[in-house]
């Protein structure tokens, strides 16, 4: 088991003896897998997995994937791995000879309905929120994973540079950030794409575009290190920038930086945003900021890419030192398209360690 | 996440299909007295969603409401924005963008007063997230199990599907091709240089998984900078446009042990013709690893049924022992020993027919 991984076990468990939980069941797969992560540290790609963690700091993973179980087994030290083929029926058995103790679950909405369903009789309860303060506090450890993480999102999006260039398809750029990432033992990446003008709205995974001279090309990038998503956000343009597309470009800048400056020990998250969403306002963009044209102004981050707290201005959630967060005022723009620019970083008592390095600054890749 | 190539493609999947694929369904709807069809997706259980509609979500979850008749209903968290990429790669029927997909189908399905019995793919695990939302959107309406039913109208793949699944497994093929075995070094770049070529060829999805020293341990964990020992294995698990395949195949860096690879790799890809249907799957695995002289240390079929992309049908661990039926898609992996040298393989299969 790895250190981090260690620690987070620990904490876990100190922390259920304190709520009074005996055991906790989380749930996890390859789209949403920080709640399962933080006891098992399993990665898991195929299938669906469940967690049974007692207060002791003793787990069991259950998975429906004889593939994964077999990874599992060799990947996970000191959990008991359990090939599950119908994983609700074998977690709600085991569950059955505990219910005579205090069970949470989380995150509850993923747990198999057939598990929920029996709540009352099982003394199950939703615990999401109790595992969210926890996900979202990191530790000391975590945060180092976290920093490493930030290095490679910033060689990431070197590579992403270096493979740009006008005939290449969206999804070859993604093959060689792919391919540097796999050699460089980085086990999964989440990234979305746009590319175009005026015409586009959003960012999706590759749909084959080509990129032509003018193209605004928007990327995040997020890879995973020891389970832990870091996020950089930047925009390139191939051939030389617009006066427009440059003028846009120094409006997010300032609206990120905003947003940065305004990170510290006990702000809230709608303080952060408001900062960001501020600058569009000043500069008469206030329609574009929200919902209509963004999602979030940036997020958490950790042993998921999209973690709590979002940032939002309508998110009361305070925010602490020991977070690790992006700070992204990705938007349409209605002149020059689609553009993100986003920095990630750790709160701190006075401020912020901003981790990703890349300049802020508006790309251009040759014609 | 997915995020590989996603585009939805006339020619490889005609909307006729697509149609075709629901009245399938409806059809046995209709045989069980069921007035709708409710299935989950999300990236990891994306396949029932994706054979009704051609829609594989990169990120988040939605549910598939199929009706008695007419196009099926996709109600997603994915935000409105995302609605138009929705509509590039899905052609059939009407988005719904909710923050609760069950609610807003449930909220649907109320209105309708003469719907009181709907099958659920997978019942027991779907979300209670979903459920709950569903469940109490539509407070009179029976909620029923139809896993079978689905896995029954779904079976066997028609040319659409094969044509998919073969440029997935073309794509598998090639870029195992890329490992120069006497030439590998580590296994994180081994499975670099594979992924690169899989996503290069249009691969919406790419798994590596190595056993990096086969003689020590044939289980198959992710690449890492491990150095790869003198016979290893690699899999590689391929989707292209929503349909999924997996390939294994066994290296040796050393001449003798490759010409026992070269030998085992040329009897399975005859076993994968020769897989005929009616006959359980154990006994014809049995008998040509008998006739080959290897030793079979386990096997292990897969199909798609279901949500999940590749699911065990059957295998040395089951004391399962069904025949598969002509046009099944199959996914074959084999361990054997051969002359006393470890080797792995996986390849797909058409029962019946040619992939």
């Amino acid at each position: 088991m790895t250190p981090v991984a260690s620690h987070r076990r620990k904490r876990l468990a100190e922390a259920m003896r304190q709520a009074g939980l005996d055991v906790i069941v989380l749930a996890g797969n390859a789209w949403q897998n920080d709640y399962l992560r933080y006891a098992t540290d399993f990665a898991i790609l195929e299938g669906q997995g469940l967690a049974v963690m007692r207060h002791d700091g003793n787990v069991a993973l259950y998975l429906d994937s004889v593939l994964e179980a077999e990874r599992a087994a060799v990947e996970c030290a000191g959990v008991a791995v359990v090939h599950a083929p119908d994983l609700a029926a074998a977690v709600d058995e085991a569950l059955n000879r505990l219910r005579n103790q205090r069970i949470g679950g989380a995150p509850y909405r993923l747990l198999p309905r057939r598990i929920a369903a029996r709540a009352k009789d099982l003394n199950l309860s939703d615990e999401t929120t109790f595992l969210d303060t926890l996900l979202m506090a990191k530790l000391p450890a975590e945060l180092d994973a976290m920093r490493r993480a930030a290095r490679l999102a910033d060689d990431g999006y070197a590579v992403f540079l270096q493979a740009a260039r006008p005939g290449r398809a969206d999804y070859e750029l993604v093959a060689e950030v792919e391919a540097f990432y796999r050699a460089n033992g980085v086990d999964d990446n989440f990234q979305i794409i746009g590319v175009g003008g005026p015409e586009v709205r959003g960012m999706a995974p590759p749909s084959g575009k080509r990129l032509k001279a003018g193209d605004l090309v928007t990327t995040e990038l997020t890879p995973c290190v020891d389970g832990y998503y870091c996020q950089i956000c930047r925009t390139l343009v191939v051939g030389t920038p617009t006066t427009e597309q440059q003028a846009a470009h120094a409006l997010y800048r300032d609206a990120m930086e905003a947003g940065i400056a305004a990170v510290r020990d006990g702000v809230t998250a709608a303080a952060i945003a408001r900062a960001e969403n501020d600058v569009f306002r000043h500069h008469g963009l206030g329609d574009y900021v929200t919902s209509e044209y963004t999602r979030v102004r940036g997020h958490g981050m950790g042993l998921f890419a999209d973690s709590k707290p979002h940032l939002l201005e309508n998110v009361t959630t305070r925010i602490d030192a020991g977070m690790a967060l992006i700070v992204h005022p990705n938007t349409y723009h209605p002149v020059v398209g689609y553009m993100v620019l986003g920095d990630a970083l750790i709160v701190t008592k006075t401020g912020c360690e901003v981790l990703t390095k890349m300049p802020r600054e508006l790309f251009s890749v040759g014609v | 996440m997915r995020r590989g190539l996603m585009r939805w493609n006339a020619e490889e999947l005609p909307l006729a299909v697509l149609q075709e694929r629901t009245a399938r369904l409806q059809a046995a709807m209709r045989q069980e007295n069921l007035q709708a069809l409710l299935v989950y997706t999300n990236l990891v259980r994306p396949s029932a969603v994706t054979w009704l509609t051609g829609f594989t979500p990169y990120w988040s979850e939605g549910l598939l409401l199929v009706g008695r008749d007419g196009a099926p209903t996709f109600a997603t968290a994915l935000s409105k924005r995302v609605a138009s990429w929705i509509r590039s790669v899905s052609p059939l029927g009407e988005i719904l963008n909710a923050p609760r997909p069950g609610t807003a189908l449930g909220q649907r399905v109320a209105a309708d007063t003469s719907v009181c019995r709907i099958g659920v793919v997978e019942l027991d695990a779907l979300p209670s997230g979903s459920y709950d939302d569903f469940s109490a959107a539509a407070p009179a309406v029976e909620l029923l199990d139809a896993t079978a039913l689905f896995a029954g109208a779904r079976r066997g793949a028609d040319a659409a599907e094969r044509h998919l699944l073969a440029r997935a497994d073309a794509i598998a093929v090639a870029a195992l091709e890329q490992v120069d075995a006497a030439g590998a070094t580590d296994a994180g770049s081994v499975a670099g240089a594979i992924e690169k070529h899989a996503r290069l060829a249009g691969a919406e999805e790419v798994y590596i998984t190595v056993a990096s020293d086969l003689m020590a341990d044939r289980r198959m964990i992710r690449p890492s900078a491990v150095a790869l020992g003198d016979i290893f294995a690699l899999r590689a698990s391929i989707a292209y446009k929503g349909c999924w395949v997996r390939r294994a195949r066994t290296f040796a860096k050393d001449a003798a042990a490759r010409a026992a690879m070269a030998r085992g790799d040329a009897w399975f890809a005859q076993v994968v013709q020769s897989i005929a249907p009616g006959k359980p799957l154990a006994d014809q695995i049995n008998t040509q690893v008998q006739a080959f002289g290897a030793k079979l240390e386990s096997w292990m079929a897969e199909s798609c049924l279901g949500s999940y992309p590749l699911q065990v049908i059957a295998s040395s661990r089951s004391s399962s022992n069904g025949a598969p039926a002509t046009g099944d898609f199959v996914v074959l992996s084999l361990a054997l020993t051969i002359d006393g040298v470890p080797w792995v393989g996986a390849a797909p299969l058409i029962v019946g027919a040619a992939l």
